[in-house]
């Protein structure tokens, strides 16, 4: 892509060469963007809810949990999740000690639906739909963000929709299958830059905001659950990976200089202004889960989760402009090299009154990204959580809260891909998330 | 670690320092001791940027970095400052639109000339590495600037007690043939055995004196802009695309007849190529040739590759040899070209004026280029040390203040260059490059 001795004699070609070098960088990715926060319930016991499902979260945590539904339950809410602290602390080289930098609020809302449904006394079904992964990183000051070459909003939503069936096999033993259509959409933003020939400094010439449309892939999940006995039950559930294409388009902005001349030059080779046809790729990871209940005594359940999730699928995103000579930027690829990663949940379950439960879990939930991915685009971390719930069944409706604590661990970057640049420094992150699911 | 051998001296040495110098925290700096650091080298190593030697730039260079970063202190590391514009002015860019690179307006003056020791940055412009072990004056030219005739660089060098030594030298044994397009044996070129006893004796001589080094190779000269901006075809002025006649490309006319890729046209070029040297008459030109001395042919350059593979092999194994901090230029200037150097998603290439690591004579660091030289030497001090000198801060180097002032509105000087006349001739001047094989035997 870059030529060599191709300059003109002529700096016009070589700043437009530079730009559009700079642009092959274009980071796109999506993940360490689960949300595993799909109902009030299962997050009061931090997740910890495998082998349980015995409410119509079910449909995401395990669908072997929809064998023994017996009657038609709807559930329907939301978690809020925000950011109590997302800062970056520079290190040197770049972009130095003591440069400090925030992230935007984040208020996201990612809503549930599930429906249940016995058909006969063996066979059920059920409808799910959720946002099990979602993103958004956004910094502060875009336009001084010491990161703005990299990223400066980032965003990523998918929705799933999720039909299932649900076999009693036997008393205590179900199954259960659905399909999951996935819909996405993703948007990228960031500045470009390059090497102002009058100052020899750095110099931003352009907004770069890539929005895709929605795009649809599919997948499945199954699930077992098996109630042994009374003080004993287990769960496993498998979540497909989803390969979903994007198709969008991209556009460039340009931001003057201040000298005329190179703005002219620049003018002249990049495609401003202009729908830039692209097309990117991102294989949502599979997701497996295995739960051991156990009731402690009448009231009191314990739950231990452990989830994998095969975040490996997640090496490179492509990024592939379609749009011929006119309407295009260099193809790139954007190396990720994410590592499956594994989470282990806790839960308790205090059943105070036959209309009311107290929750409490804690869950260590390892980040897949490798120190040489954690960049503005999405800083992970291994997190550390503790939720507290509420549930009040009622006649005919009732409700679940709960209340997530979220530490990210200090993520520290300091080394880089091979031919991959610099941005070092310490991420620190806190979010607390908030959920409420009204059932029926 | 100190080599003061009494208390006496050590309280000396705390008068002396003013109270405000006292560094904030202490650097781990593992063995290495910076105390007392010396850097022996040429140009690269003086801070020379933009086709001259001038204070903001000295202040950038990586020999002052690295002893910023390893003391804390900005004071106590002495250099042969001269006030801006430099000497030579140094070169800004005068226009895009005709391209042209000119020197600044004045010229500068020595600033540090009374300094009662040598300096601690005794680097000399143009001096190869046998200038380190033999060259005193120049008459007049950089030698007497910074040596002010009191000794070679080496003799200067042992003379302070160094605790450190860096040692980036020898890009002048080769350099001088890329920029004159001439490869003349023993005149733009060094024959090996005279690099490597030269090469041993400064080596030798500072490792005696008990300072531990930090020794850096030769870059691939051919890859400078100088060398690789303006291609072996012929260009439409117009469109800045190469002209195309019966679906191939028209190579340019060297002096021993049509260019081939292989073939690289100097900077220096620009002028003839304006006045329709080396372009067909059928295109418009002259078709006469281009001249010996903007041409560098295929096989300069493999004679010129193979020369500082030569070097660098002696460097590596003197490095090696006395345990001192090896740094590989030679393969990061090569990323660079093929590459280019990543930072916080800014590419840095080699592209003149828009690559950001090469200034406006298409041979020397910008501030930022040198910065990530200092960062080099430091990553491999840190790591031949045992130390954890904090890298640069390359922020401020590639967003604060411009290191050369905006362009200026007075008339460019027209000549039909990209380096006008005047560039050129001080460069020449300053990196003391031969043209052509002297009437009499030089050194």
């Amino acid at each position: 892509m870059r030529r060599r001795g191709g300059f003109i004699g002529n700096a016009l070609a070589a700043a437009a060469i530079t730009a559009i070098g700079v642009l092959s960088a274009v980071p796109v990715h999506a993940a360490g963007f689960s949300i595993f926060e799909q109902g009030a319930k299962a997050m009061g016991m931090a997740g910890a809810f495998t082998a349980q499902a015995d409410d119509p979260s079910l449909l995401f945590h395990n669908a072997g949990g929809l064998a023994f539904v017996s009657e038609r339950q709807v559930s329907t809410g939301f978690t809020w999740i925000t950011s109590t602290k997302a800062e970056l602390d520079g290190a040197n080289p770049f972009p130095g000690e003591g440069y400090h930098a925030e992230q935007e609020k984040l208020s996201e809302f990612p809503p549930h639906l599930y429906w249940v449904q016995p058909i006969s006394e063996r066979l059920k079904f059920g409808l799910g739909i959720n946002a099990p992964f979602g993103l958004t990183t956004s910094w502060e000051d875009p336009n001084q963000f010491a990161g703005r070459f990299l990223s400066t909003k980032a965003a990523l939503r998918a929705f799933d929709i999720n039909p299932t069936i649900g076999w009693q096999v036997t008393d205590s033993f179900g199954v259960g299958i659905g399909a999951v259509a996935r819909i996405s959409d993703v948007e990228l933003n960031r500045n470009i830059g390059t090497i102002n020939p009058f100052t020899q400094r750095v110099v931003d010439i352009g907004k770069l905001n890539l929005e895709s449309d929605f795009g649809t892939a599919y997948g499945f999940n199954v699930g077992i659950l098996h109630k042994v006995n009374n003080s004993f039950s287990w769960g496993l559930s498998y979540r497909s990976k989803i390969d979903l294409d994007y198709e969008g388009d991209a556009r460039l902005t340009q931001i003057s200089t201040g000298n005329a001349q190179l703005d002219a030059a620049l003018r002249a080779q990049l495609p401003f202004e202009r729908d830039l046809p692209v097309e990117t790729n991102i294989e949502f990871p599979d997701t497996a889960s295995l739960g051991l209940a156990f009731a402690l005594t009448q009231n009191l359940l314990l739950e231990t989760d452990f989830n994998w999730t095969g975040w490996s699928t997640f090496d490179a995103v492509p990024i592939e402009f379609t749009g011929g000579a006119t309407n295009s930027l260099p193809d790139a690829e954007i190396p990720e090299q994410w590592d499956d990663a594994n989470n282990y949940r806790l839960g308790l379950r205090w059943t105070a009154s036959p209309s009311t439960q107290w929750r409490f879990g804690y869950v260590f939930d390892e980040s897949p990204q490798p120190e040489e991915s954690v960049s503005p685009l999405l800083p992970d971390a291994d997190r550390n959580g503790i939720t507290v719930g509420y549930g009040h069944t009622g006649p005919g409706m009732g409700y679940d809260i709960a209340l997530m604590y979220l530490d990210f661990e200090e993520r520290t970057r300091a080394k880089s891909f091979p031919g991959e640049g610099a941005f070092f420094g310490n991420y620190n992150t806190q979010a607390v998330l908030l959920a409420f699911t009204l059932n029926w | 670690m100190f080599r003061l051998k009494t208390l006496a001296g050590v309280l000396a040495l705390a008068l002396i320092l003013p109270l405000a110098a006292v560094p904030a925290a202490a650097v781990d700096t593992g063995n290495a001791n910076f105390t007392r650091y010396v850097a022996i080298g040429d140009s690269l190593t003086a801070g020379f940027m933009s086709g001259g030697l001038g204070r903001t730039a000295q202040l950038n260079s990586y020999p002052f970095l690295i002893y910023r970063q390893a003391t804390g202190l900005t004071t106590g590391f002495e250099q042969p400052l001269v006030s801006d514009p430099g000497i030579p002015a140094v070169l800004e860019l005068k226009s895009l639109a005709p391209l042209t690179i000119g020197p600044k307006a004045g010229s500068g003056q020595p600033q540090n000339l009374t300094l009662p020791r040598p300096y601690n940055n005794l680097a000399v412009p143009g001096a190869d590495v046998h200038d380190v072990v033999a060259t005193v004056t120049d008459n007049g030219g950089l030698h007497d600037l910074i040596l002010r005739k009191q000794g070679t660089q080496l003799q200067q060098a042992l003379a302070l007690q160094p605790t450190f030594v860096s040692l980036w030298i020898g890009n002048n044994d080769v350099l001088g043939a890329a920029l004159a397009g001439r490869v003349i044996e023993g005149v733009t070129i060094t024959p090996v055995a005279q690099f490597e006893a030269d090469y041993k004796a400064v080596v030798n001589a500072v490792t005696a004196s008990g300072a531990k080094m930090a020794i850096a190779n030769i870059p691939e000269v051919t890859g400078i802009p100088y060398v690789v901006t303006i291609p072996f075809v012929v260009v439409n002025p117009a469109t800045n695309q190469p002209v195309i006649v019966n679906g191939n490309v028209v190579p340019l006319i060297g002096p021993n007849g049509l260019l081939g890729p292989g073939d690289r046209v100097l900077l220096t070029a620009r002028a003839e190529l304006a006045q329709g040297k080396g372009i067909p008459v059928a295109l418009g030109g002259s078709g006469q040739p281009l001249s010996d001395g903007v041409v560098l042919s295929a096989a300069e350059i493999a004679t010129i590759t193979a020369r500082i593979a030569a070097y660098n092999a002696i460097i590596r194994s003197e490095a090696t040899r006395v345990g001192a901090a090896f740094v590989d230029m030679n393969a990061t200037f090569r990323e660079v070209a093929t590459n280019g150097l990543n930072v916080g998603g800014i590419t840095f290439t080699e592209n003149f004026l828009t690559g950001g690591v090469f200034s406006y004579d298409g041979v020397h660091p910008t501030a930022f280029g040198y910065a990530y030289v200092a960062n080099l030497f430091l990553d491999e001090i840190n790591d031949q040390f045992d130390g954890e000198i904090p890298l640069v801060n390359l922020h401020p180097f590639m967003f604060g203040p411009s290191s050369t002032t905006s362009p200026s509105t007075a008339a460019v000087e027209a000549d039909g260059g990209i380096l006008t006349h005047s560039a050129v001739r001080n460069l020449f001047w300053a990196l003391d490059v031969k043209t052509k094989k002297p009437k009499k035997g030089h050194k």
